[in-house]
């Protein structure tokens, strides 16, 4: 990670604007995977294949909060609670989120025992959820939830506003099936919100505000890379010869 | 520009043209006031009267309609559900809570935050 040592202290809005420059050009929404769901180019297969992968990545949302909330000292009151409350959201406040994950997942033709199963995931998805981790546990909490709040869960709305559509009209699925989607598009609206403003608040020096600016960059490539290579795995195989 | 009306709390938000804006993520970002619990168009706290410009709102999806039933035809519509393309007012009651006993037996109890600040503030803190 490249680190800019002659930076200056950003006031609010210039670091937000910067947070929101790091994702740009890496948008997930905009990979291969991404590009072929919006254009109906799938088939219910290619779905189960990303419903596997997407179980290792988001499964353990709440475990990789837990491990910041350990890393955030007390007088972050409002950091903690925000972790505390999004844990909470992840598993207990509604649907359980990978309830509504494994609902889809079986109405794409695969099993709860496949989704669970680690084997099914590619070598990057791998690398996505060692990375979210390592970065939960190491990193400094407005460090971490830069990368994991800001720079990954932000994105969300934009992502399943681009692809719940489809799977209605193109793909025929039932809301019932596509609830996961909904229900991301609009809570992690919120949670994207808050976690800017627990980075807006908390990385009060120029050291940090970099070290959140390139983590936001890194993790937006990580995702960029997880949802390119469910296309490289699991579509580009399928149009060999085709 | 386009502006949201946060009209309870005399607030109003900008943005830009050809934009469309999450209500309640505005709301937050600009201490306006709405409340919410869940979030996720579960408990519906964050519900809102639309007094202008429902023509500029999403239409509701699944989860909204769920939750609000008769109450979608006299106006209302849930903050983190509802995005925003245009000009547009909202109003709601401050003290406003959840919609059902269920939800609220599902939402992050108010006595949790409290006892969190008690644990980890000192005295000082909280004077």
């Amino acid at each position: 990670m490249s680190q800019d040592t002659s930076a200056k202290l950003l006031n609010k809005d210039e670091f937000r604007a910067a947070l929101e420059d790091a994702i740009k050009g890496r948008e997930a929404k905009n990979a291969s995977f991404s590009m072929a769901w919006a254009n109906g180019d799938l088939k219910r297969e290619h779905f189960a294949r990303w419903a596997e992968n997407h179980y290792h990545y988001v499964g353990p949302f709440a475990d990789y909060l837990g491990y910041i909330y350990a890393n955030t000292p007390d007088h972050a009151t409002d950091a903690k609670d925000f972790l505390l409350q999004n844990m909470y959201e992840e598993e207990l406040s509604d649907v359980r989120h990978t309830d509504l994950l494994m609902r889809f997942a079986e109405a794409c033709g695969t099993t709860q025992e496949r989704v669970m199963d680690p084997k099914n995931m590619n070598a990057v998805t791998r690398g996505l959820q060692g990375w979210c981790y390592a970065v939960a546990m190491r990193e400094h909490f407005t460090v971490a939830t830069a990368a994991l709040v800001v720079g990954l869960e932000s994105q969300v709305p934009s992502i399943y506003r681009k692809q719940l559509p489809p799977l209605i009209e193109k793909y025929g699925f039932t809301e019932e099936e596509v609830e996961f989607f909904d229900l991301h598009i609009t809570s992690d609206e919120v949670h994207g919100e808050r976690g800017y403003q627990i980075v807006l608040d908390y990385a009060d020096t120029p050291e940090l505000q970099q070290r959140c600016l390139d983590i936001v960059r890194a993790g937006a490539e990580m995702r960029f890379s997880y949802t390119k290579a469910l296309y490289d795995n699991y579509v580009a195989p399928d149009l060999v010869g085709a | 520009m386009p502006t949201i009306r946060f009209l309870t709390s005399e607030c109003a938000v900008q943005f830009p043209d050809g934009d469309d804006v999450n209500m309640l993520r505005v709301a937050i970002r600009n201490d306006c006031g709405v409340p919410y619990k869940c979030a996720s168009g579960n408990c519906g706290t964050d519900r809102v009267l639309v007094t202008e410009g429902a023509e500029h709102l999403s239409p509701p999806r699944k989860r909204e309609r769920d939750r609000l039933g008769d109450l979608l035809d006299q106006g209302w519509r849930l903050a983190c559900q509802v995005y925003a393309s245009g000009d547009c007012a909202v109003q709601w009651d401050p003290e406003q809570k959840p919609l059902d006993a269920n939800a609220v037996d599902k939402s992050l109890p108010n006595s949790v935050d409290d006892r969190i600040k008690q644990k980890w503030l000192s005295k000082k803190d909280t004077e």
